[in-house]
């Protein structure tokens, strides 16, 4: 989508830009581009075009590259658990699709003029704003909460439950061979979703009152990481794997460098070798937070990707690529709030990033988490319009 | 007795409720006052463990394990402070700001005010400015602490110090904020006086604010 300055199959020209190549050039996939459901609803409000309010018509709105996230088989469409809800309507339109299978109903327990109180399909009780349902709401009460809950729980985490996979596996494999689309098997992290099932607050003190379920629950993780990773590479071209975690708050990691090492990191080796083992070595993984004390871990364990250096939180991507050179992609890293301000901020923050990053090694710009409503269409239009500027590329279609 | 004391506030700092139930027992039982098992037992081992965490040697999970020792051990001593006037370090009123959920940050720093000796009333998540109004007006407080985790959330904030402001209650309290977005430039622009970016410097921060 985006004009080449060289030619060249979409996957490669994907795995190039992570290995430091087409140094200088700027990628643009709309993966970096993500943003939160009711943006698009704004902008458009707003008088933007109707267009942009598809995934598909946002990207071809704003030319950009497609880097597909294979969701259908660890959480999304396609999954047969999932094919007859409602997934673009109602509470299944905010509420993430969790690794599990099958995944719980969604109910409303009850509400009142402002919120109203759901389950989750990950099991959990949640309160939510009625007003802005996608946001991150309140939870209650989280579905695991000792041994005896997550051995229920863990029977959902199976790699080989027929329901996991779509049902006409090779056609669907076929179709995605095909497409020069460069894709990325989505994983859960051994840290993001435990705090999903039992709640931040419990699982820091699991850590050290309950270190053996902590590890039984990672070993799961990792069992499911494995079993859909296995037959996906066997049969599928995939150019990169992405962990979610979201593992720091604003001033560093939720637990200590130490707990990382020792709880997740052979784990998190496991995988990075097995894929590599099958030629993928683009580890993305997505942390908000300050994630200056785990770049280091991530890198030692194999992980190369992080995503989306989060500004407010005091994250340099400048000074990351200076510390760790080509080693480290980085992906996102430019401040939303310098959007949100205007015109000028934008093309300050953009000028002071974009070009040393993309001639020192990958780099892929975005804002520093998905795009939030409050960010005008014409702000995001011009930060487009400056990368391409880069690339010495035409602006976009006024 | 001044070996019990410190036992008492390594456990805290450790984490180690059980010793710390254990300690706080025995000490009580061979006369300490309950008021110098607390000030010179538990809460130097919570300032120890705050400052392993601005040194970077402990983490959330430190945190919150030293904390539960903490209040375990105010549990034992309870009983024995009923007639003892413990003074407490100022009133705060605490929660996210309207249209933000998300409250794990805010809870955090609820149970670190607690521990430190503040009165926290929680207002929980998404609470309007008029509710925030209403909570100052009802008692006397000291600050107004409001979290928010998203930009378009985060200014609501100064719509709370205006609804303040209008029911002329501003100059009553002190206003005291944080979250994913929040910087300490933001918190001059709309005219807070505290800005804190971790549960931990929000004890600090509160301190500076009673002061003041």
């Amino acid at each position: 989508m985006s004009q080449d300055k060289t030619s060249m199959p979409n996957r490669e020209k994907f795995k190039a830009f992570c290995h430091g190549e087409r140094l200088g050039e700027v990628p643009l996939y709309s993966w970096f581009h993500r943003y939160w459901t009711d943006t698009p609803e704004e902008w458009i409000k707003k008088g933007a075009p109707k267009e942009i309010g598809t995934g598909k018509g946002f990207r071809e709105y704003f030319q950009l590259d497609h880097l597909h996230g294979l969701e259908e088989i660890v959480s999304e469409i396609n999954r047969a658990d999932l094919k007859n809800d409602a997934t673009v309507q109602g509470p299944g339109r905010y509420h993430p699709t969790p690794p599990i299978v099958p995944v719980f109903p969604l109910k409303t327990l009850r509400e009142d003029e402002r919120h109203r109180v759901e389950t989750t399909y990950s099991g959990a009780i949640v309160e939510v704003s009625k007003e802005f349902p996608w946001r991150m709401p309140k939870y209650l009460e989280y579905p695991v909460k000792d041994w005896a809950t997550w051995k229920e729980y863990k029977k959902r985490l199976d790699p080989y439950t027929p329901e996991r996979w779509p049902k006409d596996w090779w056609s669907f494999v076929e179709k995605r061979n095909k497409e020069d689309v460069p894709t990325m098997l989505l994983m859960a992290g051994f840290f993001g979703v435990l705090r999903e099932w039992t709640g931040v607050e419990r699982l820091l003190y699991m850590f050290y009152d309950e270190p053996k379920l902590v590890e039984d629950m990672m070993d799961q993780v990792l069992y499911l990481i494995l079993g859909v990773a296995r037959r996906v590479v066997k049969d599928m071209r995939i150019e990169a794997i992405r962990f979610w975690e979201d593992m720091a708050y604003r001033s560093g990691p939720l637990i200590s460098p130490d707990m990382v090492r020792k709880f997740m990191a052979p784990r998190y080796k496991q995988v990075t070798d097995f894929m590599r083992s099958h030629g993928v070595d683009i580890i993305h993984i997505d942390s908000d937070g300050n994630i200056h004390e785990l770049i280091p871990i991530w890198l030692e364990c194999g992980i190369n990707f992080p995503w989306p250096f989060e500004i407010a939180a005091g994250n340099d991507p400048v000074a990351m690529r200076k510390k760790y050179g080509k080693n480290l992609i980085i992906g996102g890293g430019i401040d939303k709030k310098a959007l949100i301000a205007g015109k000028e901020a934008t093309k300050q923050e953009v000028m002071s990033k974009v070009p040393y990053l993309v001639k020192t090694g990958g780099y892929f710009p975005g804002l520093d988490h998905v795009i939030p409503p409050d960010v005008p269409f014409e702000n995001f239009k011009y930060f487009i319009n400056l990368l391409r500027e880069i690339n010495g590329m035409p602006k976009l279609p006024e | 007795m001044a070996d019990i004391l410190k036992a008492i506030a390594q456990g805290v700092e450790k984490g180690d409720d059980q010793k710390v139930v254990e300690l706080v027992t025995q000490a009580v039982k061979s006369g300490i006052p309950a008021l110098q098992v607390l000030d010179k037992g538990l809460v130097p081992g919570i300032q120890a463990l705050g400052r392993c965490f601005k040194e970077g040697t402990a983490y959330l999970p430190e945190v919150l394990i030293a904390t539960r020792a903490m209040n375990r051990g105010v549990e034992v001593l309870k009983p024995h402070l009923a007639n003892v006037k413990v003074q407490s370090k100022g009133t705060v009123v605490i929660g996210t700001v309207e249209g933000d959920m998300h409250d794990i940050g805010k809870n955090l720093v609820r149970l670190m005010l607690e521990s430190n000796g503040f009165t926290v009333d929680d207002l929980g998540n998404d609470v309007l400015p008029d509710t925030f109004v209403s909570a100052v007006k009802s008692k006397p407080v000291d600050i107004v602490a409001m979290s928010a985790l998203l930009t378009m959330t985060m200014t609501n904030m100064p719509r709370v110090i205006e609804a303040l402001k209008q029911a002329g209650l501003r100059d009553k309290v002190k206003i005291m904020i944080g979250g994913a977005p929040i910087t300490r430039e933001f918190a001059n622009e709309i005219g807070a006086e505290g800005f804190a970016e971790d549960c931990v410097s929000a004890v600090d921060e509160a301190l500076k604010l009673v002061k003041k």
